[in-house]
């Protein structure tokens, strides 16, 4: 594995998933990486931004790239849509939009080559999985995981190319890397909702619901995210979606790194455990984790 | 090589079952050669709609493992690489009523497709003596729409069609309305758009199913998005949908970054965010997900301006000059 990263944490690890943030820089330090955030990060657009002004998000993004090749470090985020649109930005300014780009990103004195290399923090884990792996001291022999990979990490497979789309296994190989077990659920490779969850809501809590709901009858202890974005879909609206679509167990929602966090034996409070909305504690009492 | 073994989702208009054939490898097969081999070898009553080989007209897209694909421009050989050798489930297109077998209606998608408004009216400067004229670059810019076969597969795994079609449609639909939107001919693009903003364009989950599943290459979630640039530039800016968006831009103008605290009064109104989304709200506080004092630090002030906040301002005073 590379050792020093630009690190891009997207907005919502420095908000309400705090906890993702903490848990990433805990697991790095532990394996020896260093997270350098990137100074003066600005909002990916979200893809929402994208589609009402898409020069301004365009030019946000290649801002946050050019200040990324400036610390000549390959940039990693936390954040699957952070990953998808600094990726899809890049491929269109390299696609004929660079000088017009360049142009404007001259009145803040910067340049971008297009030459920095954007990565999710899942690919960098999956791939060094075997070095890692022989740091795991409190091995999560009792958790079944559901992973859910959310549908940035792997779609549109043009941009997001690390793995097969169809039945990528980054998550599977970090999970047993921990000690536990994967446990496959339809959903697994569906989408959340949270794109669409103030002008869609019904639609949402239901996929959310249904994500959760098949979690429960597959006998998995939690569902696992590489992405903070379906974290909060499939955590803090949870209650909302099971009271929608009438289910009534609720299965707790991990951050990628917080499994690995407590696979390294990491503390479960410095790695924000606590601040989820459906309980983790059940995970806790079984893993052994401090 | 094994043999192939299809597992084909059968219906005969009351009974449904799936029905195992195995039949000899032979190099080069496509999912089409291989349906036609099953009907002319093993089972006549299979039934499945296909016309011109050439992934031109559209009618043969079927789901394998679950995924939509053009049959005749699938090699199964290509499909044994990623699934293995293994038996292959192939289905009718999801989303879609099934007549029999691998045959799914039309007709009702059909008549949504004509909410698009689908047809140029050129502008008043166009004649029949004349023609229409356009640059190279805005036959560009819809080129690859235009490529559209109809061949169902964008919505064959469609997240937000698969929870309902009442309000939403298919996404070759927002597709369509979108080539005759942005057709720089075009006397009235609001025409495409306004029939799409009533069924469901800001409904899109952004799933990213429609661009991986086109055999063309083209983006329906593009188009969709495309559609939500036009109407917010021509003044639509109500609605939970493009008021959301304009949070997020507002943020990343403003600071640089999201504030959380202020977006869902942005996105639903004051009233909405103290009311509707209380129990939200306050089990927010009560998981320590949000502290009351950085709230309402956040909903009073704001987010602190990211480093060099003035440069991205003058990037986009720049760009809007």
């Amino acid at each position: 594995m590379q050792k020093t990263y630009a690190f891009f944490p997207g907005c919502v690890l420095h908000a309400a998933a705090k906890e993702a943030e903490t848990s990433a820089v805990a697991v790095a330090k532990r394996l020896g990486i260093n997270l350098k955030e990137i100074p003066g990060w600005t909002c990916c657009g979200a893809s929402h931004v994208q589609d009402i002004d898409p020069e301004t998000a365009l030019l946000a993004n290649a801002r946050n790239l050019a200040l990324a090749e400036r610390m000549g470090l390959t940039l990693v985020t936390a954040c699957s849509t952070c990953a998808l649109m600094l990726r899809q930005a890049k491929a269109t300014l390299l696609d004929g939009r660079l000088d017009w780009a360049n142009e404007r990103l001259a009145e803040a004195g910067l340049k971008l080559e297009g030459t920095v290399e954007v990565r999710h923090l899942l690919w960098e884990l999956a791939d060094g999985c075997d070095e890692w792996a022989a740091k795991v001291s409190h091995p999560q022999a009792h958790l079944r995981v559901a992973p859910f990979y959310g549908c940035h990490t792997v779609r549109p497979p043009q941009v997001m190319d690390y793995e097969s789309h169809l039945n990528p296994q980054s998550l599977e190989k970090v999970i047993r890397a921990c000690g536990a077990t994967p446990v496959t659920i339809p959903e697994r490779l569906k989408c959340c909702g949270f794109h669409a969850v103030f002008p869609a809501e019904t639609s949402a809590h239901r996929l959310t619901a249904s994500a959760v709901n098949s979690a429960a009858e597959a006998g998995a202890d939690c569902l696992l995210t590489p992405c903070p974005l379906c974290h909060m879909q499939l955590d803090m609206y949870q209650p909302d979606a099971l009271s929608t679509a009438c289910g009534d167990t609720p299965v707790p929602v991990l951050h990628l790194t917080q499994l690995l966090a407590m696979a390294l034996g990491l503390d479960a409070k410095a790695i924000g455990l606590g601040r989820h909305i459906v309980d983790t504690k059940p995970l806790l009492a079984s893993s052994g984790s401090a | 090589m094994q043999n192939f073994i299809f597992l084909i989702d059968r219906f005969d208009g009351t009974n449904s079952w799936r029905q195992r054939y195995e039949f000899p490898h032979k190099p080069g097969m496509t999912v089409l050669t291989c349906l036609i081999h099953i009907k002319e070898n093993l089972d006549p009553t299979l039934n499945f709609t296909a016309s011109c080989r050439s992934a031109i007209c559209g009618a043969c897209a079927v789901r394998v493992n679950g995924n939509a694909l053009l049959a005749c421009d699938t090699m199964v050989d290509d499909l044994r690489e990623q699934w293995g050798d293994g038996p292959l489930t192939v289905s009718p297109l999801g989303n879609a009523e099934v007549i029999s077998d691998l045959v799914v209606k039309w007709d009702e998608k059909v008549n949504r497709l004509r909410l698009a408004n689908p047809g140029l009216h050129a502008k008043k400067e166009f004649s029949a003596h004349e023609g229409c004229r356009q640059a190279p670059q805005d036959m560009q810019a819809i080129q690859k729409q235009w490529d559209c076969i109809l061949c169902g597969s964008c919505m064959s795994e469609c997240n937000k069609l698969s929870d309902s079609s009442k309000d939403f449609l298919e996404p070759f639909t927002y597709t369509h309305a979108a080539r005759y939107a942005e057709d720089s001919r075009s006397r009235n693009p609001l025409e495409h758009m306004e029939n799409m903003e009533k069924s469901g364009m800001w409904k899109c989950l952004h799933c990213m199913e429609c661009v991986t599943k086109c055999p063309k290459g083209i983006s329906p979630a593009g188009a969709i998005a495309s559609l939500r640039e036009l109407a917010f530039k021509a003044g639509h800016t109500d609605g939970p949908g493009p008021r959301h968006a304009d949070a997020f831009r507002t943020d990343l103008e403003n600071t640089g970054r999201l504030n959380e605290v202020k977006l869902v009064p942005r996105t639903e109104g004051m009233v909405s965010a103290a009311t509707k989304r209380l129990p939200f709200t306050l089990r927010m506080f009560a998981r320590g997900k949000l502290g009351p004092v950085e709230a309402a630090r956040l909903f009073v002030a704001d987010n602190h301006r990211v480093e060099d906040h003035d440069g991205l301002k003058r990037i986009l005073k720049a760009n809007r000059k």
